[in-house]
């Protein structure tokens, strides 16, 4: 089967530059034979060669040793400047796979590469990324708060997320990303925008600027979360962005306007205040590695509101990671708000930390850890909010375990593990308990089971269960009971 | 949060940093301190993106080899083969190798040319690879792995760029594909400070680099200098030429 699956790939490869027709030499190749017009026109660009006797052997599986052969003969014989996007594809896939063979026999890789790379420039030089994610939920309870799994009902089949990237280099320093795509999954036909778009190009003295809308996530640069928690970023900004490296430090500087549009439908900013929310948006980092075991950042973000006064808020954050070793780091920021009012409540100038360790599997070799303790002050005000305004997400499965209960002091024990078994299963458990220090309100817990199969790196399911629980004796007002779901999620990616 | 639940955690961390202290002080923390691991998951924690890179330093290539002898049970002389061949493929004589393993499950890396998506900051300044593994350009899902190789002289002075580097810092592009974009790049450091190169460079396979360095040098030498004598003899010639037609005329 590899056999013929191979000599198709070639067959294609060569076709445009082959005689429609060609006589075949190999005598137990039979007339009537689906491939012999395709063996006919392979021997007589010389790319394959029958055995002494005259014979082809068709049947016969072929060997790494065989198929480099072919590959080697195809590649010398084939014009690169004929070939289809298709036939480089399919040309490039055979390189790879046969490189060390192909090495073996005095081919040199590169050489095509090279080639490859001119006719790549020559096709547009555009590159492009895809996924979809696409969910089938089952829902303990129907309708309860306000559909919390975010779903319409108690069970859902729904589009997730789809994407669409593209890149184009334009010049030496100048760069072209853009993102086309949708992940509302509470509508039915989502609309799809364009979610990123942006140029990446090196200014004088070699700084690098971002114009357009961008990622922003200093978190996700110190690694201080996983799932969607981060508290000040990953979230689109559009904007200016500057960032300059001096080996073992950078600088970052960033400008940028919020436009609400209405009511915050366009989903990008994910803002839990919808009227008014015109800002300018500031923000500078420093970030400096002393050596391989200690990091250290700083960072100060400010949103000053175009309409409203008396509502700037600032943040300004330290964080640091220790590395025990290669796989096991310790990790901690501290954050200090400045609120212009408190809008929500408390206090103007709340605080908070978090407290990580994190773990790699080859640690341990069993799981990997990720171990975190975070506290926040009353009426501390995180900005990306991902669910409902809630205050600090932890909202993987859509239940959010803190939601509307930021009035006091709060704090937080988030466990995540994962286990990688093979290279086609793994699986995980989170843990996550919030101690509410609001006379009357119970304690608040989430856990969650998962089983992840890879089929390929590129498709991936994942069966989880996730329950939440609010606890039951809660003040008026406030949600108690718990709530249920089974997902199973189909990740493709391409 | 309670006082115990409080005790559980401080327990909990106790417990891993004596973990984690231990298993810095064990045998293959020497392997493993030069092989740094970077993991960068997706949103829902199911995609993943996995570059494993490892810098070639002495203490790792000892630590490599001795592993190898004594998994293998080779006799001093194999050992010896061994490390004369792999210290061949480094090309440690000329150059800094980082071996690279990605493992992606996510959408796509795109990496082409890879020359441009990698850097080497010592010292303050950065290096662009003088060679690579050519597969690194392709479209890559799943598993790959190969050699990229840095200058280890300065081009215009000859001297060693390591000298007096501390910490250097190995970089790859975050636009590599879209689960690293928005992150400034993708880091290893290693503290080379700590290595002591001079201490390995020693035994047969080493005589035997150098060896091979003398002989390449001695064909090098060779080769100019037939190409200094062919030019003295064309000048010989000429002169000889020259002076017979003197005399010819001279004598007329």
């Amino acid at each position: 089967m590899k056999k013929l699956c191979a000599l198709l790939a070639v067959v294609a490869l060569v076709a445009f530059a082959a005689p429609a027709f060609a006589a075949n030499p190999f005598m137990d190749v039979p007339m009537n034979h689906w491939a012999y017009d395709a063996v006919g026109q392979l021997a007589a660009r010389g790319i394959i060669s029958g055995y002494p006797d005259g014979t082809f052997k068709g049947n016969q599986p072929i060997t790494r040793y065989e198929m480099a052969s072919v590959t080697a003969r195809a590649l010398a014989v084939i014009d690169m400047e004929k070939a289809s996007k298709q036939d480089v594809e399919m040309l490039k896939r055979l390189v790879v796979e046969f490189k060390d063979e192909l090495d073996a026999l005095g081919v040199k890789v590169d050489k095509i590469d090279s080639r490859v790379a001119v006719l790549e420039e020559n096709i547009g030089g555009w590159k492009f990324w895809g996924e979809l994610r696409f969910d089938a939920k089952f829902e303990g309870e129907k309708n309860l708060y306000n559909d919390e799994y975010t779903l319409e009902g108690d069970k859902e089949f729904n589009l997730n997320r789809f994407r669409i990237w593209m890149s184009k280099q334009i010049d030496e320093n100048t760069k072209f990303v853009a993102r086309l795509g949708t992940s509302d999954s509470t509508t039915k036909y989502a609309p799809t925008r364009w979610e990123r778009y942006y140029v990446e190009t090196k200014l004088p003295y070699d700084i690098k600027m971002t114009a357009g809308l961008w990622l922003f996530d200093w978190e996700g640069d110190s690694g201080l979360y996983i799932d969607e928690d981060a508290m000040f970023g990953d979230y689109g900004m559009k904007g200016f962005w500057f960032q300059k490296s001096f080996g073992l430090g950078d600088v970052q500087a960033m400008i940028g306007h919020n436009d609400s549009y209405s009511n915050g439908a366009d989903g990008i900013f994910n803002t839990a205040d919808d009227v008014n929310s015109d800002y300018m948006f500031y923000g500078l980092r420093a970030n400096f590695n002393f050596n391989e075991q200690f990091r250290f950042a700083l960072n100060g973000l400010m949103r000053a509101y175009d309409d409203l006064n008396n509502r700037d808020e600032s943040v300004y954050w330290a964080d640091f990671t220790f590395n025990f070793n290669p796989n096991i780091a310790f990790k901690g920021a501290y954050f200090m708000e400045d609120l212009d009012t408190a809008y929500r409540a408390g206090e103007d100038s709340p605080k908070a930390y978090k407290a990580i360790f994190d773990v790699k599997q080859d640690a341990f070799k069993f799981t990997s850890i990720w171990l975190e303790y975070a506290k926040f002050d009353e009426g501390f005000n995180v900005w990306n909010a991902n669910n409902n305004g809630d205050m600090y997400a932890y909202d993987a499965y859509g239940a959010s375990v803190l939601i509307n209960r930021n009035w006091d002091e709060t704090s937080v024990l988030f466990a995540s593990l994962k286990q990688q078994w093979n290279d086609k299963w793994a699986t995980y458990e989170r843990y996550l308990t919030a101690d509410f220090d609001t006379t009357g309100v119970d304690d608040a817990t989430n856990w969650t089971f998962g089983v992840l199969y890879y089929y390929t790196p590129a498709i991936t399911f994942d069966l989880a269960y996730d329950k939440v629980d609010w606890g039951d004796s809660t003040a008026a007002g406030m949600r108690t009971g718990d709530d249920n779901i089974v997902r199973l999620r189909t990740h493709v990616k391409f | 949060m309670s006082i115990k639940r409080k005790l559980v955690f401080a327990v909990s961390l106790l417990c891993l940093m004596s973990v984690a202290l231990s298993a810095y002080a064990s045998t293959d923390s020497v392997l493993s301190r030069w092989r740094k691991t970077v993991k960068i998951m997706d949103e829902d924690n199911m995609g993943f993106v996995e570059f494993t890179v490892t810098y070639y330093s002495a203490e790792y290539i000892q630590a490599l080899v001795q592993k190898e002898a004594k998994a293998n049970l080779w006799t001093k002389d194999e050992e010896e083969n061994y490390k004369y061949q792999l210290l061949k493929t480094l090309q440690l004589e000329r150059n800094i190798p980082i071996f690279i393993e990605i493992n992606n499950y996510s959408p796509a890396l795109r990496m082409a040319p890879f020359g441009d998506q990698v850097e080497l900051w010592i010292n303050g300044k950065t290096y662009s690879p003088v060679d690579y593994d050519k597969r690194f350009n392709f479209k890559l899902t799943g598993k790959r792995e190969g050699f990229v190789y840095f200058p280890r002289y300065d081009e215009e002075t000859g001297q060693p760029l390591l000298t007096k580097a501390k910490t250097i810092k190995f970089s790859i592009d975050g636009g590599i594909g879209p689960i690293t974009m928005g992150r400034s790049s993708i880091d290893f450091l290693w503290d080379v400070h700590r290595d002591n190169p001079d201490q390995f460079f020693t035994g047969k396979a080493a005589e035997r680099l150098e060896l091979d360095r003398l002989i390449i040098r001695l064909g090098n030498l060779k080769e100019q200098r037939d190409d200094i004598q062919k030019q003295l003899d064309e000048l010989d010639a000429e002169l000889a030429r020259i002076q017979s037609r003197i005399d010819e005329l001279q004598s007329k």
